[in-house]
């Protein structure tokens, strides 16, 4: 196949489910309930004990307690990605939070906060 | 011989694999079952394997020139009858099967291939999600004997390509299961959701390509059960859509693991070539440990598929030691 027809089908064909997909809703962020916080956080780390999970008030996000320590869980798409707050940094913006993993696979969250979430999270945050 | 040439397959299926993948969408929507779809899950599967193009135009060279150094030196050539492309088929599904189980036992070869898995999802553009480093990975050494026994190169290469176009359509939950003879024959969507599940009783299994024979024969065979859904993703799911990021994460993953100070050359070595979990100080899990937990959390599933050989309580990652 001549490749300038092959680049043509790949560009139009990526661009062209792209749009279609999102124009079906499918680019819509997961809400998460408490429930499926603790379910998914268990999806994750199956050996976790949860004590108890706080959820952002957008419902896409979770701190989430347990006895092996403090993680953070967060719509991805469709999906959850969770990760033990182990080591990481917390950056203060303007709508929330910015938590830098340092983890090329999961480098960065951005967690949308009330001003009252945002004191509140950092604390649950903060490493023991 | 040595000019043969056969048509890139893969190239030629691009305009099928859009068509179906519009098809299940479609499908999916109708139906309000079969699968899931996610805007920019989906686009970084497609960018996967628009990279996954680019990189055989620009690297192919390199397996191209191996393979026809073998193909001079070689004594024998089996000609390219229908029944020796057939044979062809067939001993390539072979070789399939042994590098698709080093690509999940092997970090190194890991390295390349766990981008096809780091979806959590599962459809047609999970198929397409491929590796754009499978020539750092040296597999095509996997290859040799196929030449040397008298294949020529462009045939191997293009009943290769014929066993990946089969492999697009397996990946999709729009298909229950195929008629029994089928499945017990032929690699099949059943089959292969297996392969992508990240439960603990699906990992490491059903490598097959095209035939499920294989799995059959080699003990990595795992049937799909009705009482447990298949999990798609990682064991440890990447927080990126990032195509960069997916192609080249695990690489990353074993500089950084392999540069640590206070290792010894033993424990380096390891952490390239030994199984993913593999840790030398046992804060990873590999399969056999993933397993071995997940018996120990729920003992009642000993001895079931998947858990035939598992020792419940196993130290988990020392297994690879």
């Amino acid at each position: 196949m001549p490749l300038e027809l092959l680049l043509a089908l790949v560009v139009i064909g990526i661009a062209g489910i792209a749009l279609l997909l999102h124009l079906m809703g499918r680019s819509d962020q997961t809400y998460l309930t408490t429930e499926d916080a603790r379910a998914q956080w268990h999806r994750h780390f199956p050996d976790d004990d949860i004590i108890d999970v706080t959820l952002t008030q957008d419902a896409h996000a979770a701190v989430v307690r347990t006895r092996e320590g403090t993680g953070l869980l967060w719509s991805f798409g469709a999906d959850t990605v969770g990760r033990h707050l182990i080591d990481f940094d917390m950056i203060e913006t303007e709508h929330g939070l910015q938590v830098m993993f340092h983890d090329y696979a999961s480098p960065k969250v951005t967690l949308h906060l009330t001003e009252f979430e945002r004191a509140h999270f950092q604390t649950l945050m903060r490493p023991l | 011989m040595s000019d043969l040439t056969y048509p890139d397959v893969v190239q030629w299926a691009v305009p099928f694999f859009i068509a179906a993948i519009l098809a299940e969408v479609a499908w999916i929507a109708w139906k309000g079952r079969g699968g899931r779809y996610e805007t920019r899950d989906a686009v970084t599967s497609l960018v996967m394997g628009a990279g996954n193009v680019a990189s055989g135009i620009l690297l192919g060279f390199i397996a191209w020139g191996f393979f026809m150094w073998l193909w001079q030196i070689t004594p024998l050539d089996l000609g390219t009858s229908v029944w020796v492309v057939l044979l062809c088929f067939v001993l390539d599904d072979l070789r399939y099967y042994w590098v698709h189980r080093f690509g999940h036992r092997i970090r190194w070869v890991w390295a390349s291939h766990v981008n096809h898995h780091s979806s959590q999802h599962y459809n047609l553009t999970t198929a397409l999600r491929q590796t754009w480093t499978y020539t750092f990975t040296f597999m095509m050494v996997v290859r040799a004997p196929l030449i040397l026994l008298g294949f020529h190169p462009a045939m191997v290469l293009f009943v290769g390509g014929l066993n990946l176009i089969y492999q697009f359509w397996i990946h999709t939950e729009a298909i229950g299961r195929m008629p029994r003879w089928f499945e017990t024959v032929m690699n099949t969507p059943s089959h292969h959701r297996v392969h992508h599940g990240r439960n603990a009783r699906y990992l490491d299994a059903n490598y097959a390509g095209v035939f499920i024979i294989w799995d059959k024969m080699f003990g990595t065979y795992v049937p799909e059960l009705d009482e447990e859904k298949p999990d798609y993703g990682l064991v440890h799911n990447i927080g990126t859509f990032n195509p960069i990021r997916v192609a080249f994460h695990e690489w990353v993953g074993i500089y950084q693991d392999v540069t640590q100070p206070g290792l010894t050359l033993r424990q380096r070595l390891m952490y390239a070539f030994a199984p993913p979990g593999y840790s030398h100080d046992g804060s990873r899990d590999t399969s056999e440990g993933i397993k071995a937990k997940h018996l120990a959390r729920n003992p009642a599933d000993a001895g079931t598929p998947g858990f035939e050989t598992t020792v419940p309580h196993a130290r988990p990652s020392q297994a690879a030691e």
